[in-house]
């Protein structure tokens, strides 16, 4: 369509890598700005939801604005943040990475950017929308449907473009970043036209619906978060360390086994819910199983690095991304085991399932994409960071921000889960309990915040006034890094 | 696995498999449920709910109560709910046939409504805990819906609906305190809540 190998270029692989950068530069950049843009309005509505849920008639709770209510600002935040920054950020990443390893140039950035634009006006119609009551009422589904179907229109753009790349390739091997992308591409695209389709335009019967919405829900994060940061990591970790992937054949369990796993995870949300038991049944299966791959991509990141982890103190983008890993088994296993019945019937209603959320998109998806972020953006404005504390302060801010959040959460959930199961204490008596714990959310929120407003004006800083790198360090710099993925790629061969 | 035909039919049939046991299968089955009927006094359950009803979902929807409030009792061996009266029998796919939409809910911050309408009769209630819900409880964490009200001045009659407020909440001599439409059909809705009639594949749990 509109990408071309540029096979001259095949002997002069530097050469190549700059030019494939430069001609992606505006559309990647383009959805990075977006994602940065969202994640400043998500959190907005991330604080202003976790003050309501705590002090509820305090006055900066918003009491009786109903656009701002929070009803509405919660899954404000949940969708300008999986929809606004992770998505955006991810096609970024995703679109970068692929051109990157297929060694293919994009000729013109219109099509794309076009993608973008329409991607962000479907944002901003379901966000007035949904601020302006006209919630569906699906969870991560809650955008009227017109704006569903614009939001669509971009990301069927948005999978073509990533095929085209794809089946445009130069290159003989189909790297292990490669596998996850595709999945991820085909996948989103797949599910939100199901969503859509069985939930608005030809509704399905009774909890059918429920069934769909939460197969839905299981599959967005399971089959497009996860792989898309999967990608990143597994092209990261060796280019930025210059360690090969520890073991192809643990790859390849950890990539089949998602996909095997990943689409049957939804249901877990409802367990003891109105459907016939095999259903739930399937999904905590499911749900168990999923650990295998988890523990293959986790032993191969964790063995590719053995030896070297000392790395971490110097290369910032890495530590961001190995952190993200770390988070990714915590995120699975925590889902694994409040999957169990025995376990979910104290934790199912309860804030560990919000705790367990949160390990999935701010440790794990987000780290990783901020860790991306720090990598790629030089290296397409051909600039430096300035103030690196500033980056060094993200990354510290966002760690103990989280930490505190998910112990405070788990402890938290596990005291409201007990009290709800013990039909002698009165409901208003369990939500009392929770007090402490919802103002140390509301700090821990905070400080996840601040260190993300860091990471914006870092963005903001490189984008609008650091001076490109001067040319001679510049093409040293292009010539190690080109060395350095040649290495990557061949080694997991 | 170098061959990139074989990379796209796996990503399609794992993810088709998924796709038929979670999304293709129930759309299907769950659309041959029927009403049972009692034995005894041959009458049909579930009955289907009152146009407004569907209306009211809608503003339950918008108003976000979802994020809260779940809809679903879980049976005796999963959870304490029917210990702590949210219902008498676990629910099933058949009490949700009739509804346009589903909200099961995945967090109990306020308490199920599965069976509110069981346990309150009386709209006054739901307005004045959906207006004012600390003047029932202080320490209750749930907000005020205030634009699902207006305060007038009453024109004649007091209206049926009027709010009754006493204390700083009470509205000056002479005006009155109504829902709008939307808090109208939220309430027929919440009033429609009801699963306590009997389905043969859900006994009710006898202590």
């Amino acid at each position: 369509m509109k990408e071309t190998a540029i096979s001259e270029l095949e002997s002069h692989p530097e050469a190549a890598t700059e030019l494939i950068d430069r001609s992606i530069r505006v559309p990647v950049l383009f959805f990075f700005g977006s994602g940065v843009f969202w994640l400043v309005v998500a959190s907005a509505f991330y604080l202003l939801s976790s003050w309501q849920i705590h002090t509820p008639s305090a006055w900066w709770a918003f009491p009786g604005v109903a656009w701002l209510s929070f009803g509405r600002a919660y899954p404000a935040f949940l969708n300008c943040y999986i929809y606004g920054w992770a998505t955006c950020a991810g096609i970024g990443t995703g679109i970068w990475l692929l051109s990157r390893l297929n060694g293919v140039t994009l000729r013109s950035p219109l099509f794309p950017v076009i993608a973008g634009l329409v991607w962000n006006i479907g944002m901003i119609s379901g966000l007035f929308s949904l601020l302006a009551g006209a919630s569906t009422g699906r969870q991560l589904l809650e955008f009227p449907s017109y704006s569903a179907f614009i939001l669509f229109f971009a990301l069927a753009m948005i999978s073509l473009w990533a095929m085209t790349i794809v089946c445009n390739r130069k290159r003989g091997i189909v790297s292990i970043s490669e596998w996850y992308l595709v999945g991820a591409f085909l996948w989103f695209a797949w599910m939100y036209a199901t969503a859509n389709i069985a939930l608005e335009i030809a509704p399905a019967p009774g909890v059918a619906q429920a069934a769909i919405n939460w197969w839905y829900v299981g599959a967005l994060v399971q089959l497009w978060l996860t792989p898309v940061a999967l990608a990143t990591a597994y092209y990261l970790i060796p280019v930025i360390s210059g360690r090969p992937i520890y073991s192809y054949k643990l790859a390849l369990l950890g990539f089949w086994g998602l996909a095997l796993f990943g689409g049957w995870t939804g249901m877990t949300h409802v367990i003891g819910g109105p459907f016939p038991a095999w259903i739930v049944t399937a999904s905590i299966v499911a749900k168990v199983l999923l650990m295998i791959p988890v523990f293959a991509v986790a032993a191969n990141f964790h063995l590719s690095m053995k030896g070297h982890f000392g790395m971490l103190r110097d290369h910032l983008p890495l530590r961001f991304v190995l952190t993200g890993t770390v988070v990714y088994t915590a995120f699975s296993l925590a889902g694994s085991v409040i999957s169990t019945r025995s376990i979910a019937q104290f934790t199912q209603f309860t804030f560990v399932t919000v705790m367990q959320n949160q390990l999935g998109l701010f440790g794990f998806y987000s780290m990783i994409l901020f860790g991306a972020f720090y990598y790629i953006v030089p290296k397409l404005l051909n600039r430096q960071w300035l103030f690196p504390k500033l980056v060094e302060a993200h990354f510290w801010l966002i760690v103990v921000g989280f930490v505190l959040l998910v112990f405070d959460l788990t402890i938290g959930g596990l005291i409201q889960g007990f009290g709800l199961e013990d039909p002698q204490i009165p409901m208003i008596a369990v939500n009392d309990l929770l007090g402490p714990f919802l103002a140390i959310q509301d700090f821990a929120a905070l400080l996840l915040v601040a260190g993300n407003l860091g990471f914006v004006v870092a963005f903001m800083l490189i984008l609008l006034i650091s001076r490109p790198v001067r040319q001679r360090e510049a093409a040293i710099e292009q010539s190690n890094e080109a060395s350095e993925s040649t290495e990557a790629e061949v080694s997991v061969a | 696995m170098n061959k990139i035909t074989g990379l796209f039919f796996g990503v399609f049939v794992l993810f088709g498999a998924a796709w038929f046991g979670l999304v293709a299968y129930p759309y299907l089955t769950f659309a041959g449920l029927r009403q049972a009927k009692d034995d005894a006094t041959g009458a049909l359950a579930p009955q289907g709910n009152p146009g407004t009803a569907a209306q009211g979902a809608r503003v339950y929807a918008a108003n976000g109560c979802l994020y809260c409030h779940s809809q679903f009792v879980r049976a005796q061996d999963e959870g304490n709910d029917i210990d702590r009266k949210w219902g008498t029998r676990r629910t099933v796919a058949r009490d949700y046939m009739f509804d346009r939409q589903v909200f099961l809910g995945t967090s109990r911050l306020g308490a199920d409504l599965s069976n509110v309408g069981v346990r309150q009769t009386d709209p006054q209630w739901f307005y004045r805990i959906l207006y004012s819900p600390q003047t029932m409880s202080p320490e209750v964490s749930m907000p005020a819906y205030r634009w699902l009200f207006v305060t007038r001045e009453i024109q004649g009659q007091p209206s049926v609906d009027a709010l009754k407020l006493e204390g700083p909440e009470a509205p000056s001599p002479g005006y009155e305190i109504v829902p709008t439409e939307e808090g109208k059909v939220l309430v027929g809705y919440l009033l429609s809540l009801k699963k306590n009639y009997p389905l043969p594949e859900a006994p009710e749990t006898t202590e």
